[in-house]
């Protein structure tokens, strides 16, 4: 909440009169640039994180993870010698969010812009960030329409993994885990994920098992909380499998809901994205042998760094739970800046300009929470995806996954310039 | 949660979009309440009385929303009892956020304590059966409190003549209180009640706000009856809806609004109540 404080502002000013006073003064002695003088001074980063509605949870957890990576640096003298101060805004809706992007890169003056979940407001803030020449690295958030890519070629905009890669990832595990499968039914949210993940999954599937037949497919609302009726229609399509891909609160519901009439007793069941609420899938009503993805981090991998399991470790001390993916979106964000900062900075140590860690960041491979991950040439996140089948045969009280499948998005994410479907049919299966 | 909204306008002419806050109240402390329940070593098989008593418990919270902000917008025009309720909802998410945390809870396993049953060929949780008789329970007792006591009587009036109950010596102000409470305890009951079949999320007021004013347009505002029916007609079609042509599922419900309205503007049960 302190991060959010807006009452130092007279004094903040002072400080930065003081500070400009300091550049002018050094500048002039050293004739260096002002890069040089400011070390020390801290470094400003701007983060918007969703704080309301459906998705706060997924906000909270990058944010948390972004605080812990920043008290991480700063006890460990910084990047190159200054502090990282986090400048804290909400991500709502977006032209609201247009609006304190404005205010951090303006006003606040940061140097790089973290976060954006939502790919409606981030389809709006990838223009901005082009118009306003500051680094922007999102957590989760894309500049797709559909499948679509809208900025091929961006110069500040760094974008998450393309929306619909886990349920390709589904599509390729589906055929390995459920042999035979005949009859697909599908739900998810009536909005662009929902259905980008049904036709890429359905798209990919249909590779590997061209004679599997589409029966059911079920869109409601985000926010539903009640699927009794949509389980009934779902039991009686008789389908051998469903896929879903709800990956908030209404993940677990559905799965409660399924349970008490038994459904996963005749059907199998494809959870692409339910991994995000992974804590709340409780034994009780979580059946085994179900597919399900943990997105981009999965936080009990047995073949886990030590990072991970200190970070799992810390966080569940902090905030008791267990840390979900959007973690690992953020904690990339933030280390890769620091990164490429080091690497534009050179032998010189001096801080580089904001167009110099842009291109710092392009291609830069670092060490993340789940891995290693990369910023693609056109700035696309790579990392890897994680998915298993459902097991109880753990320490929690809810399901964790065995065996562990971890894929690349060099497989399962389409290549810069492609289109979607055009890429899948070009596969060799 | 339809019949606490009916009790509250239809006394108080009170739009009260925070009744969707006291469902997700209700469910929370359900879902804590069980907990505790579960934790202190309570037999499964009674788990709905400390859920019950849960949701019952802070419907308190309505004697402090109504005395500490209702009440000075009583006078004032419907845009304002609209606003303030409103921002009731956005703080009470927040509050919620910060007692409980952001991610769903849920009841675990309590749901299936009482086994399933097969009714037609398919398969009932008989929790749910529960929860039916629970509401069937709570519509007869509101229709005898508002009909047989003293109370109930003196609510109608207010309803009625609220100038003309006050001249006869109802204190006004204790009526409300007691009305908005048992609207609050209403709304925070259903949330416990059905807790164990879903699992609470910080939002799940907002969610329900709409559906319940349309249920309450549907039976006509400030209808007892109403609410009953109209939330009976709109979960059977919606059910309908989504095994016959699953798109219309979210039409459905706005359509059944157009058409009452067009047909009957005050609604199924509206006539003498509003």
């Amino acid at each position: 909440m302190t991060l959010l404080d807006q009452d130092h502002q007279p004094s903040r000013r002072q400080f930065l009169t003081l500070v400009g006073a300091g550049v002018g003064a050094a500048a002039a002695r050293l004739g260096a640039g002002p890069a040089f003088a400011q070390g020390g001074a801290p470094v400003k980063i701007g983060v918007l994180a969703i704080r309301a509605g459906i998705a706060a949870p997924v906000g909270a957890a990058g944010l948390r993870a972004t605080e812990w990576w920043a008290e991480r640096v700063n006890k460990a003298g910084g990047i190159l010698g200054r502090p990282v101060q986090l400048v804290v805004e909400e991500e709502s809706n977006p032209k609201d969010t247009v609006e304190r992007y404005r205010k951090l890169v303006l006003q606040d003056q940061v140097e790089v812009v973290l976060g954006g979940i939502s790919t409606g407001v981030t389809l709006a803030l990838g223009p901005v960030a082009e118009d306003l020449g500051t680094p922007w690295l999102s957590w989760d958030g894309t500049t797709q329409k559909g499948v679509e890519e809208t900025m091929p070629n961006p110069k500040w905009a760094f974008k998450s993994v393309d929306n619909e890669v886990e349920a390709i990832v589904a599509g390729i595990l589906t055929p390995k885990y459920f042999k035979g499968i005949k009859t697909v039914a599908g739900i998810g949210n009536d909005y662009s994920y929902g259905h980008d993940c049904w036709e890429s999954y359905q798209a990919v599937l249909k590779r590997y098992l061209p004679d599997v037949k589409f029966v059911l497919e079920l869109f409601p609302k985000l926010g539903v909380t009640d699927f009794t009726s949509h389980i009934a229609a779902i039991q009686q399509s008789k389908a051998d499998l469903l896929m879903c891909s709800f990956w908030s609160g209404d993940a677990t519901i559905i799965m409660k809901q399924a349970a008490a009439v038994g459904l996963f007793k005749t059907m199998k069941g494809v959870f692409t994205t339910a991994g995000g609420v992974h804590d709340s899938l409780k034994k009780e009503f979580t059946p085994e042998g179900l597919l399900l993805g943990y997105n981009t981090m999965y936080f009990d991998d047995p073949k886990g760094s030590a990072l991970l399991k200190q970070f799992v470790r810390e966080y569940k001390a902090k905030h008791n739970e267990y840390p979900p993916y959007e973690c690992d979106h953020a904690y990339f964000n933030a280390e890769s800046y620091k990164a490429a900062v080091e690497k534009a900075a050179g032998a010189a140590k001096r801080w580089p300009e904001k167009a110099q860690v842009v291109k710092a960041l392009e291609g830069i491979e670092i060490e993340s929470l789940s891995g290693r991950r990369s910023w693609r040439e056109d700035h696309v996140q790579m990392c890897s995806f994680y998915q298993g089948m459902t097991t109880h045969k753990n320490s929690y009280d809810f399901v964790t996954i065995s065996p562990v499948e971890v894929v690349s998005t060099r497989q399962a994410m389409k290549p810069a310039g492609a289109k979607l479907f055009d890429w899948i049919s070009g596969w060799k299966i | 949660m339809a019949a606490g909204l009916q009790v509250v306008f239809g006394v108080q002419k009170i739009f009260n979009l925070a009744c969707g806050s006291f469902y997700a109240l209700g469910a929370y402390a359900g879902v804590s309440a069980v907990g505790w329940y579960a934790s202190a070593g309570g037999p499964p098989a009674l788990f709905v009385v400390p859920l019950a008593l849960a949701g019952l418990a802070v419907g308190a919270v309505g004697v402090v929303v109504e005395r500490g902000l209702l009440r000075f917008v009583y006078d004032r025009d419907e845009t304002f009892q609209l606003l303030l309720t409103f921002a009731v909802v956005l703080m009470m998410e927040d509050a919620i956020r910060m007692i409980w945390g952001t991610s769903p809870r849920s009841t675990s396993g309590l749901y299936l304590t009482y086994g399933q049953l097969q009714l037609l060929g398919a398969t009932v949780p008989v929790y749910n059966l529960i929860v039916i008789a629970a509401s069937l329970v709570i519509a007869l007792a509101i229709g005898w409190l508002l009909t047989r006591t003293a109370f109930g009587r003196i609510m109608r009036a207010a309803a009625d003549n609220r100038e003309m109950a006050e001249a006869l010596g109802v204190d006004m102000r204790r009526v409300y209180a007691k009305v908005f409470t048992l609207g609050t305890a209403l709304g925070t009951l259903g949330g416990a009640l059905v807790i164990p079949a879903t699992a609470a999320m910080s939002e799940m007021g907002i969610e329900l706000i709409v559906e319940a004013f349309a249920v309450v347009v549907i039976g006509g505002l400030g209808s007892m009856r109403g609410a009953f029916v109209g939330a009976l007609a709109v979960g059977v079609l919606r059910s309908i809806a989504i095994s016959v042509y699953p798109e219309l599922e979210m039409l459905l419900i706005y359509l059944i609004v157009i058409v009452v309205l067009v047909l009957r503007p005050r609604g199924l049960f509206g006539g003498a109540a509003a």
